[in-house]
């Protein structure tokens, strides 16, 4: 084992966790947003938006996420960095909209009831009533699709965008020191898995306010 | 319900109408790809499914035997056996899928010199991938039984293993059973990722044929159709045990 080529290209290291936090951090926020409005549309909409919106997340679902990447690279034609966050994004905001989803589905449905009686609109309960309570609720689910975002970055390397995963095959590839390249990405990447739980734990218990 | 919504009321005959043409209008615009190319490399394509589902069946059946056996660690290992078992299903867990096939097919190599072929070592990286994963829904299983049952067979003089044997695993096994369905999903679709190391599954056989006859549309809407198909034939198993059911991998 030669532990110095990691601090030789220490710089191309630092370069792919900065494209992977980049990625990633746009990824989880996208991501969010999107299928936060999806299940919104979802809950509160006419039956055939539902309809393409159920079609819509099973088709995410159900595809592996390097075929949308090379459909939106090859296909569509984009450069390979927006079409990895396209990709990402589109694929982590259908798991996303039924995990929000299935936190509307906890609430009673009492809750909106009052809502109406006490003359609100729709809209009102949706934003004052029902959002808080689903996103409390959840909460872990969302850990664990943040983190499945982080790891799920590392497919973007297949079209060349150049974050951890590739850099470490780079480095391996100049000094075939491919098990001292593996640790460090790989004790990187655990770093940051821990540190979105941590985050989102202390979110948490920020959050509980119901 | 807003007027739109009266409009559009969920009716079965409106939806047939609808989707239909959607169908009709996708085909459509799909009708001028060079769908000769897909058809005349069907039988490459296929034995790259065939490869895909391999690794998937295999890995799945490997990772729950041994995901077992670390769930089983997990929770009623001692000091450092438990330690362990939460150590590797952890890291396995956090980590990108494809950093495990690259420590499988370069890094161990590097530091061992035992050389593996690109087909044994996509199949351990995926059963390692399998193991972890699974091993927490044969946790959840066991987890799900209560304890009284438990505390009930011991009362009427069932042993430790007939207890286990009779009373937890087959409520365990039935509770568990939507979760390792939707695992076995995430399984064939991780499998599109030995693309790394150049194992000629269905997606490296699809970019294999696009290289050589470039037809990108044809083949690439043919790749997602059947990688959809595939999943959606798997997932809909998990409605029909469990409609309540939502959450997948």
């Amino acid at each position: 084992m030669d532990w110095s080529v990691v601090w030789q290209y220490r710089d191309a290291l630092v370069e792919g966790l900065a494209y992977t936090l980049g990625i990633s951090a746009f990824a989880i926020v996208a991501s969010f947003l999107l299928g936060v409005a999806l299940a919104c549309l979802r809950l509160a909409g006419v039956d055939l938006i539902k309809d393409v919106i159920d079609g819509y997340v099973e088709i995410v679902r159900n595809i592996p996420l390097i075929v949308k990447l090379f459909f939106l690279y090859y296909i569509a034609g984009l450069d390979a960095f927006p079409a990895g966050l396209l990709a990402m994004t589109i694929h982590q905001s259908g798991y996303i909209t039924d995990v929000i989803t299935a936190g509307f589905r906890s609430i009673h449905p009492e809750q909106a009831e009052s809502g109406y009686s006490q003359g609100l609109t729709r809209l009102q309960i949706l934003i004052f009533a029902l959002l808080p309570q689903a996103a409390q609720i959840s909460l872990p689910p969302l850990t664990s699709q943040f983190i499945e975002v982080v790891k799920n970055s590392a497919v973007v390397m297949f079209v060349g965008v150049q974050e951890l995963t590739f850099k470490t095959q780079e480095i391996s590839q100049m000094t075939l020191r491919s098990f001292e390249a593996a640790v460090v990405a790989t004790v990187l990447y655990v770093a940051l898995t821990l540190a979105i739980a941590k985050g989102m734990n202390m979110l948490g218990r920020r959050l509980s306010w119901a | 319900m807003s007027d739109v919504g009266r409009v559009m009321r969920r009716s079965a005959a409106f939806r047939i109408a609808f989707w239909t043409l959607v169908l009709i209008g996708g085909c459509w615009l799909a009708r001028d790809f060079r769908w000769s190319v897909v058809w005349l490399a069907a039988p490459f394509l296929l034995r790259g499914l065939v490869v895909s589902w391999e690794l998937a069946v295999i890995s799945v059946l490997i990772g729950f035997v041994t995901g077992a056996v670390l769930a089983a660690g997990r929770l009623y290992g001692y000091f450092g056996i438990r330690h362990a078992a939460i150590a590797y299903i952890e890291l396995i867990r956090s980590v990108p899928q494809i950093m495990i096939i690259f420590w499988i097919f370069f890094s161990v190599p590097a530091l061992t010199g035992v050389v593996l072929n690109a087909w044994p070592a996509a199949l351990i990286a995926l059963s390692m991938i399998a193991s972890a994963y699974l091993a927490e829904v044969v946790r959840a299983g066991l987890m799900s039984v209560p304890k009284v049952h438990r505390d009930s067979a011991y009362a009427s003089g069932l042993g430790a293993v007939d207890t286990f044997l009779r009373i937890v695993l087959p409520q365990a096994l039935r509770n568990m059973l939507p979760a390792l369905i939707a695992h076995v999903v995430m399984i064939f679709k991780v499998t599109s990722l030995v693309y790394l190391i150049g194992l000629v599954d269905f997606f490296r056989a699809t970019i294999l044929v696009n290289n050589r006859d470039y037809a990108p549309n044809a083949l690439y809407l043919t790749m997602a159709i059947v990688y959809f198909c595939c999943n959606f034939a798997l997932s809909s198993l998990i409605k029909r045990f469990d409609p309540k059911y939502t959450l997948a991998a």
